[in-house]
């Protein structure tokens, strides 16, 4: 049921923020929707990994089966990733609009 | 051009709601037991990060790394040129700044130290200590702080943890060594590297706006 | 193994010397020896072997896409080394970072580390590209790094479902086991549609040609040059563990004519070059559909040194003379990147003895006839989307020839060796053939000149619809097929 309810929360989130990419037009707002979608596809990850019944996986950590500890590592290192590109898209939008003076993607792309 | 992202959306939560209906039954996944111990600790997921997957992990370090150099890179020609606001007269937060930052760096050290045992490693610490410096920094002023903790030293510290990570890679990789000893290191320097990332970052975006 | 992982090591960490101690030029230099040292200590390539050990260990493999990989990145690191020297240090230590991350990718066979490596190179292609600054670079960056996020997205979802059903990440332990049933076919779906748009196939990814045509001379080199012939492994390395075939085939003809026709509309010679860079892919993602892996591999690397010498041309006329369209850079062109432009445009338009025309040749060789004349359409459209840069070849002044006559080099001297070892390039009918496409393309050209009908802007809007509408597409017909 767990894992259920992240799954679901993880997709809506995706088309969430895919929604919010395509329909807004401030560069911030679509980096949201990055930030959103790129989310969902991270907690995809995890509840997909879960498993009723384990412990953690730390050696003698209470009795059972251990948890996969693979997806959790890997999940580690894509939010790692995804902080630092958004980072580095906050920086450009930020150098963007010193140039431009706007964050509007239409006149972005009309005024070239 | 709605019609159309609807229609994609819809396809998309269809393919990835198949995609889950198909995903069942479940592979069974080997016992992390014995390769947490092969490695010498007792955190199976310290050990996948930084024993059997270290290679991923040093390309994860080096994005972070190469994220903040350019973070610092496009705003470094963009200084707040104004007047500086005045730092908030918040005696609380100043106060309770003053008492928490040594829990918070001892807990952020004990984190990182003990990362191959329990919970922890060096990324959370590294983000532990970014935020006492968001909090040292929220109350004195971003400007003060950024006077007392001098940058370009602390910058070239982070490229010099990620050279001496690199070298530890091929130390764990190329020559098979396996202990935990390299793990402690390993996550000290994953810490030092993401806490100065981490204050890179909020300091460059805030001086870019002139405030926290 | 070892050696390999040790070279890319070595790559980075000379890399991260070089910014801490502000000689990025010299650290580039001793990281190009040692990616040399260590690609010949492993040179007829290694087994399938796993970083790290079972069971979840990192697989990595030396096979010929790592070999022509790594030999394609040394040669053009050292062109653009060559080329741009006295460019500032920081510059020159992100390239470095940029090529070693290509040696990473070439070797890696497992699912996540492909996406880190993707990441990582994706990142350090934005900050290249926006490195100096203009505005218009720093939008045709933004724009790349939001795609090639969405992008990574779908990737991520693709990579759950395959690792949720299978509990496999290896491609190589993927390719033995039964993937077949619905969530691996969907999760295949995802992943093909994630690095393909991180790749720039048309459709999918359609930040390619401005950021390619808005990048500094030596970065645009590199990203047409080698980080697209990383993306083309990667997908290559996907397409061997899952069935993916027709797939890849009917996105090799759709990129190959789009991109064919966005650069013979187009104006702008940096962004014509991109788009043409488009169109190549069309070729090479052809050739993984129908099987031939060695001739795409071939084809990638021939691509990649005549690709590159053009860019490195464009980039040295647009720099000198100031302008950037076609129209106004004829007689503004100093001499050497006139010369080079037309050696590219030669061979790129598959006119013997040149290294397109090799390329060409293998990877039209033994194919039913429907690729053939596939090829040869893609041919005729490439010659007749470069037609237009003839008043370009003829040049003014003087100038430096320096990675351009290194690049041209390797141009001449991989066509030859094509010729050299395959007899049946050698025969009047190939070389006919040739010569009968280039020609045919050039009079296309001339009727279609004046009378070319617009085609709809590539927005960002339009570019995530793109993008997001031709992944759920894609990932469906490999449900279906």
């Amino acid at each position: 049921m767990e894992a259920l309810s992240g799954l679901s929360l993880a997709v809506v989130l995706a088309a969430l923020g895919l929604w919010v990419m395509v329909s807004r037009r401030n560069l911030v707002w679509k980096l949201l929707g990055l930030g959103v979608a790129s989310g969902g596809s991270i907690l995809f990850l995890v509840a997909l990994s879960h498993r009723p019944g384990v412990r953690p996986p730390i050696l003698g950590l209470g009795p059972g089966p251990a948890a996969d500890p693979l997806p959790q590592a890997l999940v580690l290192t894509a939010i790692v990733i995804r902080f630092a590109t958004l980072a580095l898209a906050l920086a450009l939008v930020i150098l963007l609009t010193e140039h431009r003076h706007t964050q509007d993607a239409r006149r972005l792309e009309e005024e070239e | 051009m709605k019609f159309l992202l609807v229609c994609g959306l819809a396809g998309l939560l269809g393919l990835l709601g198949a995609g889950l209906v198909g995903i069942w039954p479940r592979p069974e996944f080997p016992d992390p037991d014995p390769v947490a111990k092969a490695w010498g600790v007792a955190n199976a997921v310290a050990a996948v990060v930084l024993g059997v997957r270290l290679w991923d992990t040093i390309f994860e370090v080096l994005v972070y790394v190469v994220a903040m150099v350019g973070v610092r890179f496009f705003l470094l020609g963009m200084r707040w040129q104004g007047e500086l606001p005045p730092v908030a007269e918040t005696p609380l937060l100043r106060r309770s700044a003053d008492l928490l930052l040594g829990p918070i760096l001892v807990f952020a050290l004990y984190l990182a130290a003990s990362g191959h045992l329990g919970p922890g490693g060096g990324f959370p610490a590294g983000a532990i200590l970014g935020s006492a410096l968001l909090l040292l920094a929220l109350a004195k002023g971003v400007e003060r702080l950024s006077a007392e903790l001098y940058e370009p030293r602390l910058e070239r510290l982070e490229y010099v943890a990620v050279v001496f990570l690199l070298f530890l890679g091929a130390v764990v990789l190329v020559l098979g060594v396996r202990t935990a000893a390299a793990f402690v290191v390993a996550n000290l320097l994953v810490a030092v590297e993401v806490a100065i990332g981490a204050w890179a970052v909020l300091h460059r975006f805030a001086s870019a706006r002139g405030e926290v | 193994m070892n050696a390999a992982l040790a070279g890319i090591l070595a790559y980075f960490g000379l890399g991260f010397l070089g910014i801490v101690f502000g000689k990025g030029r010299e650290t580039a230099v001793l990281a190009i020896l040692a990616g040399l040292v260590s690609l010949g200590l492993w040179a007829p390539g290694f087994p399938e072997e796993v970083v790290g050990g079972p069971p979840w260990g990192i697989a990595v493999v030396g096979d010929f896409w790592a070999l022509g990989i790594w030999g394609l990145a040394l040669f053009l690191h050292a062109a653009a080394l060559l080329h741009v020297w006295p460019k500032d240090q920081l510059r020159h230590a992100l390239i470095t970072l940029l090529v070693g991350t290509s040696l990473a990718g070439g070797i890696s066979r497992d699912l996540f580390n492909l996406y880190v490596v993707l990441e990582l190179s994706s990142l350090l292609s934005v900050i290249l590209i926006a490195y100096e600054g203009r505005s218009a670079a720093v939008w045709a960056a933004l724009r790349y790094l939001f795609l090639a996020g969405l992008g990574m997205t779908f990737y991520l979802f693709g990579l759950g479902l395959v690792y949720g059903r299978t509990g496999l990440l290896s491609l190589g332990a993927l390719a033995k086991v039964e993937t077949g049933d619905m969530a691996s076919r969907i999760g295949a779906g995802f992943l093909l549609a994630g690095a393909a748009t991180k790749t720039g196939v048309f459709l999918l990814g359609l930040w390619l040609p401005k950021a390619h045509g808005r990048a500094p001379t030596e970065v645009s080199l590199l990203l047409s040059g080698l980080v697209v012939k990383v993306g083309v492994v990667a997908m290559a390395r996907l397409a061997e563990a899952f069935p993916l075939g027709p797939i890849v085939l009917a996105l090799g003809i759709l990129t190959g004519f789009g991109g064919i026709l966005y650069a013979l509309r187009e104006s702008d010679l940096k962004t014509m070059l991109g788009h043409s860079t488009v169109s190549q892919l069309g070729y090479m993602l052809l050739g993984l559909g129908v099987g031939a892996g060695e001739g795409v591999l071939v084809y990638a690397v021939a691509h990649g040194l005549f690709k590159g010498l053009l860019f490195l041309c464009a980039g040295e006329a647009v720099e000198k003379s100031g302008v950037r369209s076609i129209a106004e850079l004829s007689g503004k062109i100093p001499r050497p990147a006139a010369l080079g432009l037309a050696l590219g445009s030669l061979a790129i338009a598959g006119l013997p003895p040149l290294a397109g025309f090799a390329a060409k040749g293998l990877l039209g060789l033994g194919q039913p006839f429907w690729v053939k004349a596939v090829l040869y359409a893609f041919s005729l459209g490439t010659a007749a989307s470069f037609s237009k840069l003839l008043p370009l070849f003829r040049g003014r002044g003087g100038g430096k020839f320096g990675g351009i006559a290194f690049l041209s080099a390797g141009v001449l001297a991989l066509g030859i060796l094509g010729l050299f070892l395959f007899p049946e390039l050698r025969g009047l009918q190939a070389w006919g053939e040739a010569f009968f496409a280039a020609g045919l393309g050039f009079g296309t050209y001339l009727i279609l000149r004046e009378r070319f009908p617009p085609l709809p802007k590539l927005s960002l809007d339009r570019a995530f619809l793109a993008a997001l509408l031709a992944s759920v597409i894609l990932s469906a017909f490999v449900l279906f097929i």
